[in-house]
């Protein structure tokens, strides 16, 4: 079973939902959390745990063998990144952040050997156990690289070889095709929002990808207390997607949020309200 | 000049300071505002953006398309695809997902039957352009859901507002730049003059931080940090040691507000809506700084 939480603006509280529902869910399911916001991966930074295992995520770039090389310019042709620009007399010169490691310009190479295997190194995976019953899983994209989508990928594969019952993925920002990916596999999509005129705008997006890809949404209303939550129920409703929590703008949130403790591990009362999205998802995933 | 405001780290009051900022510099300077957001742009509603004078679609995006009819289901496309977007139907016919397709045409070249895979052009997006009521131009870009993500469309964000600043003989131009640290990102930075950087004193913020910094870097920009929500985490210190480490000049700390969400609501820039509050003052001083220090 999978279930996702995205926001589609960034900083709706997102990740702090993620990792408290986590924690709960730990409890019934043998529980895996997957940080995917691999632009900005913070879930380790709120649960207070150091990222562990490290894996690089290498990704192919062609390297060029001139002794081979026909200069026929068919690689630079159909690279669709624009990766590889030919000299006038049809030599290929790559210029590797740009490539995306499709591998398209190896596949058209006529000349067997003349484009061989490089590689580049373009983020890493993690694999941390933490102390409330559930392993993380977190993608970084190294910095200065500009494609996610092949990290996101790499996570997920990371995840195959994984043995769990409950998968929960939190998403990066945005509705762009790399949040569909994260998302693409759940039964479930959560999406966190604030009653603000951004907040609200940014939902609808998120609440089209859900509805594109055919999955049941829920909305979190985070800082219910700021803003006009009437309008998000009118927009949830407008993509039949049900509106299961309101959570106030609390400094107890915040206080725990800085500080890499899940608040539902401590007394405070907002704790309450992510209990009860951890048992609604449950009977949910129940059936 | 080009000015990119960056966080790494969403919901720390980017495209809030960033809109004050434009406020306080407009009736000095000649501006354009860039949204480079465009996963969640935001800037155009914070500045009371209601109406868009001119909509350029942007067609950059490619997905593989499967003709259904032609296809003998090999299966080679969908081992083959980097990024596993291919699945097979209900009925047993091989799709692309379009929305997580990245257009890459790996399928197309490895798939027996020819023409069976096509690559199609889409729409991955519109790039919109207004003016606001405080008299300077606004150009933002909105991608369409499940399209790649695309520095191209921040790309040809920047080169429409070149235009008109030459057109109507602008100086600056501020880039209020998108979460992360990926191709929007470095699209943004891509360029700049000076980059500001956002963050708000909590560990995830300076990590996030840290990271679009090593981007800066990368492109030798001088950058300066602003602390937003200053007085939300006493006792962290972590983010003013790493700025003092690193040697990035602070511009300066605005206090945490509770009306900063109630001026998003007024669509107003937060300074025109509580021009007394604190944190309106902390936006003024920073304002006088940045004209000091950066735009000079
Ligand atoms: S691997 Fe793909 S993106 Fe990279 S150079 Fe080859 S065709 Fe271009
Ligand atoms: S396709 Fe192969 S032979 Fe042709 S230019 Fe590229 S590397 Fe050289
Ligand atoms: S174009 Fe590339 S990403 Fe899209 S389905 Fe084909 S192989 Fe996969
Ligand atoms: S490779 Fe071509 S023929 Fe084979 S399953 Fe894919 S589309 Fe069909």
């Amino acid at each position: 079973m999978q279930i996702a939480i995205s926001g589609g603006k960034g900083g709706t509280g997102k990740s702090t939902v993620a990792i408290n529902v986590a924690v709960e869910l730990a409890k019934r399911f043998k529980l895996i959390l997957a940080d995917l916001d691999v632009e900005a991966p913070n879930d380790h930074l709120l649960l207070g745990v150091e990222l562990q295992n490290e894996e690089e995520v290498n990704q192919f770039m062609p390297k060029f063998d001139y002794s081979k090389c026909i200069k026929c310019r068919k690689c630079a042709e159909v690279c669709e990144e624009h990766a590889i620009i030919t000299l006038k007399d049809g030599t290929p010169f790559l210029m590797p952040t740009l490539c995306s490691g499709c591998r398209a310009c190896e596949i058209v190479c006529p000349v067997p050997g003349a484009i061989q295997e490089g590689s580049r190194l373009i983020g890493h995976t993690y694999v941390t156990p933490t102390p409330y019953g559930f392993t993380l899983v977190t993608g970084k994209l190294r910095e200065g690289e500009e494609r996610s989508m092949p990290l996101v990928v790499a996570a997920k594969k990371r995840l195959k070889n994984l043995d769990y019952e409950l998968l929960i993925v939190d998403t990066a920002a945005g509705t762009g095709n790399t949040v569909s990916k994260a998302i693409e596999g759940s039964q479930l999509l959560i999406a966190v929002t604030e009653p603000t005129p951004l907040g609200i705008h940014d939902t609808e997006l998120i609440l089209q990808l859900g509805k594109l890809m055919g999955i049941e949404t829920w909305v979190v209303i985070n800082r219910a207390d700021l803003g006009d939550v009437n309008e998000v129920y009118r927009r949830a409703e407008k993509y039949k997607a049900k509106v299961i929590a309101e959570i106030p703008y609390s400094e107890n949130i915040v206080k725990t949020y800085v500080s890499g403790t899940p608040i539902v591990t401590t007394d405070y009362p907002e704790a309450e309200i992510f209990r009860e999205i951890a048992e609604r998802i449950y009977e949910f995933l129940r059936g | 000049m080009q000015i990119v405001i960056a966080s790494g780290k969403g919901g720390v009051g980017k495209s809030t300071v960033t809109a004050s900022l434009l406020y306080l510099l407009k009736d000095e300077y000649r501006l354009i505002a860039v949204d480079a957001d465009a996963e969640a742009p935001n800037l155009g509603l914070l500045l009371g953006v209601t109406e868009w004078e001119e909509e350029r679609e942007h067609v950059g995006a490619k997905i593989a398309r499967i003709n259904t009819e032609t296809c003998i289901r090999c299966g080679i496309c969908q081992m083959r695809c980097p990024y596993e977007c291919i699945y097979v139907d209900d009925e047993g016919n091989y799709v692309v997902n379009e929305l997580t397709c990245e257009g890459c045409n790996v399928c197309g070249l490895v798939c027996p039957v020819p023409g069976t895979i096509t690559l199609e052009q889409v729409r991955s997006g519109v790039i919109r352009k207004a003016t606001t009521k405080y008299g300077f131009p606004i150009i933002s870009a909105q991608l369409d859901v499940g399209r790649p993500e695309s520095g191209k469309l921040v790309t040809e964000e920047k080169e429409w507002a070149k235009q008109i600043m030459k057109e109507q003989n602008l100086e600056h131009m501020i880039v209020d730049s998108a979460a992360g640290i990926g191709c929007q990102v470095i699209a943004s930075v891509g360029g700049a003059d000076v980059a500001i950087l956002i963050a708000e004193p909590t560990p995830a913020s300076l990590s996030d931080v840290q990271r679009v910094y090593k981007v800066v870097q990368h492109f030798h920009e001088p950058a300066y940090l602003i602390i937003n929500k200053a007085d939300i985490n006493p006792g962290f210190t972590g983010l003013k040691e790493w700025a003092e480490q690193e040697g990035i000049p602070i511009l300066g700390e605005i206090p945490y507000d509770s009306a900063i969400p109630k001026s998003m609501s007024m669509l107003r820039p937060f300074i025109e809506a509580f021009p007394e509050s604190k944190a309106s003052q902390a936006i003024r001083e920073i304002a006088e700084v940045i004209k000091q220090e950066i735009i000079k």
